[in-house]
């Protein structure tokens, strides 16, 4: 990490509760501009929690989150959304009824900087982007006509389509074959290489592996291993967490 | 284009409607017109967003008691009872919707359910409105104004949903209907958009019942803050096609006409026979006319069995 550059995202003591259980407890990170962050643990360990916390879904019960040089823990998830933080949902929410096509719309006329006015255009960019996200003959399918991993791509697109700076991934990768799963690694690499910073939480260990610069590792809402994915990987701790949970 | 023309080509026949009928068909005519009006209007909420609204015959009452207000009791013009009629309900769709517009789905038609007997309780308390008996307007015995004064609203009306089913902000609402949580994440206020659709479809509905309370003359806190009204705006929006732009309005205009033959041939029975057209409606055609009419392209009959097959319990 560079000394003196300006985080894209720092959380402080981010802390959330559910009647007494703490889903996320006192989870203290930061993101730097154009880095993948890994986020893993086994589940229920916080990870969607923690996503919720970022996009505004839900709020933290004690805590700061700066992005960029703002604070924005109070914010409601719209005005995140138009400074430019984007999201995937692990349970996934498309428009059901809307075409492929309006679904990616309406985060091109929305989203980073209050979105695109002319509905036109911003068919016209959510057109290019189901190019881009392997969609494009879905276009004026209804979404909910749509298979599961073409449903893990619409979450892709639509996120996307909303050209957020920071891009939260919730298990896009789940349920995906070998082939998807790859597919899918090339595109969140070429949406990095853009420009755009990633946090993405993924079970597939061989794509968290190939593409994070860094991982973070949540267990019962903690924070408990940070660092670079093969030292993480190693960590005692961390193969404890998974494996224990296996055997339990 | 073609649809264009169309359109056009239905208004001016109409407007040129009530030059050629009798009387008694005038008045069917104004009547069948307000409902659309009121259809259309409650579709600008619970059409768009899929809130369903019960306060809309709190709008319609307020349309009524600001207009038999402004004319009875302070004489003055039509048009300024309309307009302060106007602004009591989008003021009142302002003031309620900030805060219930906040509740999801079935818990914000709820909290709508009350608000008619409230306002109806307050306007039985006040000297400028009549007390619990009423006020009585200035009469004008003008019904071929009346009705097309109702078919200019209901134009208006549609034209303000023909432009939100193309528009940014109709975008909005529909992906507000279809999953609010993704809407909020994906950068819509959606607050903002659910009050300011029910201040549009406040708008309407109070200017509907301004003209009807001119219209008939004579109003009463219970016939102006009828919650049956409500249920009848919901039925016929859901009946056309609720989220389409012609669904409500046709569907509307149907329903009157069954309503308005039942009635005349059997008189008794006809509220029952509606109750049952209702009903069948919403077995076969649950989601109104607008969608049987693409189901039956696409599938043919087998619609109606898709849809018991979908939504039996
Ligand atoms: N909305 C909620 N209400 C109550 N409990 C919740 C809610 N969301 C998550 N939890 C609980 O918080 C814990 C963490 O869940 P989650 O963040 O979904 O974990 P992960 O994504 O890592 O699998 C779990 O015990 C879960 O049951
Ligand atoms: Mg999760």
């Amino acid at each position: 990490m560079s000394a003196g550059a300006q985080p894209m995202l720092e959380a402080r003591g981010l802390t959330r509760r559910f009647h007494g259980l703490y889903a996320v407890n006192d989870v203290s990170f930061t993101l730097q501009p154009g880095e993948i962050l890994g986020l893993i643990g086994p589940n229920g360990a916080g990870k969607t929690t923690l996503i919720n916390l970022i996009s505004g879904t839900l709020f933290a019960d004690q805590g700061e989150l700066i992005f960029e040089d703002r604070r924005i823990e109070r914010l409601h998830p719209y005005q995140r959304a138009h400074i430019g933080i984007g999201r995937t949902f692990q349970v996934m929410k498309p428009f059901p009824r809307l075409s492929v096509l309006e679904n990616v719309t309406v985060g091109a006329l929305f989203g980073f900087g209050g979105g695109e006015r002319n509905r036109d255009k911003a068919r016209e960019q959510a057109r290019a982007l189901l190019e881009f996200t392997g969609l494009d003959r879905r276009m004026d399918q209804n979404a909910d006509q749509l298979g599961g991993p073409d449903r893990k791509r619409l979450e892709l697109a639509k996120a996307l389509a909303m050209r957020p700076k920071l891009l939260l991934l919730d298990e896009v990768m789940a349920g995906l074959n070998h082939v998807e799963v790859d597919e899918v690694v090339t595109i969140i690499k070429k949406i990095r290489d853009s420009g755009v910073t990633i946090l993405v939480i993924e079970h597939v260990m061989r794509a968290i592996r190939s593409l994070s610069d860094r991982i973070i590792v949540l267990h019962h809402g903690e924070k408990i291993a940070e660092g670079l994915p093969d030292t993480v990987l190693a960590d005692a701790r961390v193969v404890e967490a998974y494996l224990g949970k296996r055997r339990a | 284009m073609v649809r264009a023309i169309l359109l056009i080509l239905a208004v001016v026949f109409l407007a040129a409607a009530p030059f050629f009928g009798d009387a008694v068909m005038i008045q069917y005519g104004i009547d069948a017109l307000l409902f659309a009006t009121l259809a259309q209007a409650w579709n600008i909420l619970g059409g768009f967003t899929g809130y369903a609204s019960f306060g809309n015959s709190a709008f319609y009452g307020l349309g009524t008691y600001g207009t038999a207000i402004a004319m009875a009791q302070l004489h003055l013009p039509f048009w300024v009872g309309l307009s302060l009629g106007a602004f009591l309900a989008v003021l009142c769709a302002v003031v309620i919707g900030l805060p219930i517009l906040r509740l999801r789905g079935h818990y914000f038609a709820i909290a709508t359910l009350g608000l008619s007997a409230t306002l109806a309780a307050i306007i039985s308390n006040l000297d400028i409105s009549g007390r619990n008996i009423g006020l009585i307007l200035p009469l004008t015995r003008n019904d071929v104004g009346f009705y097309e004064e109702a078919l200019a609203l209901l134009v208006a009306s549609t034209l303000t949903v023909m432009w939100i089913a193309k528009s940014r902000f109709g975008m909005g609402l529909i992906a507000i209907r279809e999953d609010e949580d993704a809407a909020q994440v994906m950068g819509i206020n959606t607050t903002f958009y659910k009050v300011v659709a029910l201040m549009l479809s406040a708008f309407f509905t109070a200017i509907a019942g301004g003209i009807h309370a001119y219209w008939i003359t004579f109003i009463d806190p219970a016939s102006a803050f009828d919650l049956s009204l409500n249920v009848r705006m919901v039925i016929m929006a859901m009946f056309g096609g609720p989220g389409t732009v012609l669904g409500p309005v046709v569907g509307s205009f149907i329903l009157s006409a069954v309503y308005d033959a039942l009635a005349r041939s059997i008189s008794t029975a006809a509220a029952l026979l509606f109750g049952m057209v209702i009903v069948l409606a919403v077995i076969f055609m649950p989601r109104g006319l607008w969608d049987l009419g693409h189901g039956l392209r696409q599938v043919g009959w087998r619609y109606f069995l898709q849809n018991i097959r979908l939504h039996r319990l």
